[in-house]
């Protein structure tokens, strides 16, 4: 599914690499978490896989399905089935939320989309995030809480039906309640389609309580230095970063 | 109840308006230039102005809004597009009299160039009352490179995100698409 190889890759216009040497392999319907302290790359990470303006790959690859992707654009990485759940989604005032879905819809299936259609099915996919009707004709995330974003965030996922997901702190923002209901949703996804990988990037193993992890990784030092099971995670919430010795244990990637 | 206006104008024209009761303007102009007054002539009345232009050429957009009485409230959007490398310039004055005490006296105006367009704004507040509620926003400049990303992360092409931003910037969504077909094919064109 995902490989990504070596890659090096910094803010463009600066000197220091944020990632250096990073490699990650992930299979198609595997679960990987990565945690590590703050400023070490992880969102970095997301917004190099997604191709994101700011930031330049200096060497290394990503492949998708054993095919480079630094070559392509944005929307082409997601036309092949990349979806960045953002940490902070952007507000977009005028452009209502009915018509970006509908446009993103359509530019992904490459077909003309019927709209009484797409209108029940949005009002399915909303009820069950429990996201109100009435925020598909509102400006996209336009005084939306922090957990309406990130439900609308999920509500995306749900209709343009990705192949690799990236969950960059989803977390954040949420409520227990929300939580939960986003978490149901994406685990409904995944049973649903079972070869959909995740790459879940988090601070703290709570979302571990909820969805079932096969790999947790450890990023330190531009790259990963410690690989394990949900385990890990959790003797991180309890000893911290520092308090776990990263230089031990098995890891996957080396 | 408002009274609701709609302009939309291919050629160069000028609008004097006295206004008497609540009144809400919605004007579309393709690559042209006009000059606007309009007077508040009643006490306790509310106008909103909803300017909207797609420029190819050199243009203008010039509008006076003088609160003559007192209590008179304007809101005055003015969104325009400069899609080539011309000169697109607003002159926006608002102004209270003397004797037009607590009037609401508002503009927001902003040109987003697609190309490298010498564009203007002039938003100018002449105000010669004390008690009186005022401002400006000015804005010039591209579509944000988040915003595209954003539409891009979801498969959006390109050409489509600037048609769903030039839409959401020049269309308000209590518009009535019907009476503005000629205007909505042009966004179609940018």
């Amino acid at each position: 599914m995902l490989e990504i190889k070596n890659l090096s890759c910094r803010v463009k216009g600066e000197e220091e690499n944020i990632l250096e040497d990073f490699s990650l392999k992930i299979n198609d319907g595997e679960v990987h978490v990565l945690m590590g302290p703050n400023g070490t790359g992880k969102s970095t990470l997301a917004k190099a896989i997604m191709g994101h303006y700011k930031y330049e790959v200096v060497n290394g690859d990503i492949l998708f399905d054993n095919e480079s992707i630094l070559d392509l654009d944005v929307s082409e990485r997601a036309r092949k089935g990349i979806f960045l759940c953002m940490q902070d989604p952007t507000v977009i005032e005028g452009v209502s939320n009915s018509e970006f879905l509908r446009t993103a819809l359509g530019e992904v299936t490459g077909e003309k989309v019927n709209l009484y259609t797409f209108i029940k099915d949005m009002e399915k996919s909303m009820e069950e995030v429990s996201l109100d009707n009435s925020m598909l004709h509102r400006s996209l995330n336009l005084g939306f809480s922090g957990g309406e974003k990130k439900k609308n965030e999920i509500l995306q996922l749900k209709l343009l039906k990705p192949k690799f997901i990236i969950l960059d702190e989803l977390d954040s923002g949420l409520d227990v309640d929300s939580l939960r209901v986003v978490c149901k949703n994406i685990n409904d996804y995944i049973k649903d389609n079972p070869t959909t990988s995740l790459l879940i990037i988090t601070h703290y193993p709570r979302i571990l309580e909820y969805i079932k992890v096969d790999f947790v990784h450890i990023l330190k030092d531009k790259k990963i230095l410690k690989t394990g099971n949900e385990t890990l995670a959790f003797e991180i919430e309890k000893e911290g970063f520092t308090g776990v010795n990263i230089m031990t244990g098995n890891d996957r990637n080396e | 109840m408002s009274k609701i206006l709609y302009i939309v104008d291919k050629d160069n024209k000028d609008y004097n308006y006295s206004l008497k009761e609540d009144t809400i303007i919605y004007h579309f102009s393709i690559n042209s230039s006009s000059n606007v007054e309009i007077t508040l002539d009643k006490e306790d009345i509310n106008l909103y102005y909803y300017y909207s232009g797609i420029n190819y050429n050199d243009n203008y957009f010039n509008i006076k809004v003088i609160h003559n009485k007192s209590n008179t409230h304007s809101e005055v959007f003015n969104h325009g597009v400069n899609v080539k490398d011309n000169v697109f310039s607003f002159k926006v004055d608002g102004i209270v009299l003397k004797d037009s005490s607590k009037c609401i006296c508002n503009q927001d105006n902003q040109i987003i160039n697609m190309s490298d367009g010498k564009s203007s704004i002039l938003p100018n507040l002449i105000i010669d009352n004390y008690d009186v509620d005022s401002n400006h926003a000015a804005y010039i400049g591209k579509f944000r490179d988040e915003d595209i990303f954003y539409l891009e992360s979801r498969g959006i092409r390109r050409n489509s995100c600037y048609k769903l931003l030039l839409n959401g910037f020049l269309i308000g969504n209590d518009v009535d698409l019907d009476k503005i077909k000629d205007f909505l094919l042009e966004i179609e064109k940018v």
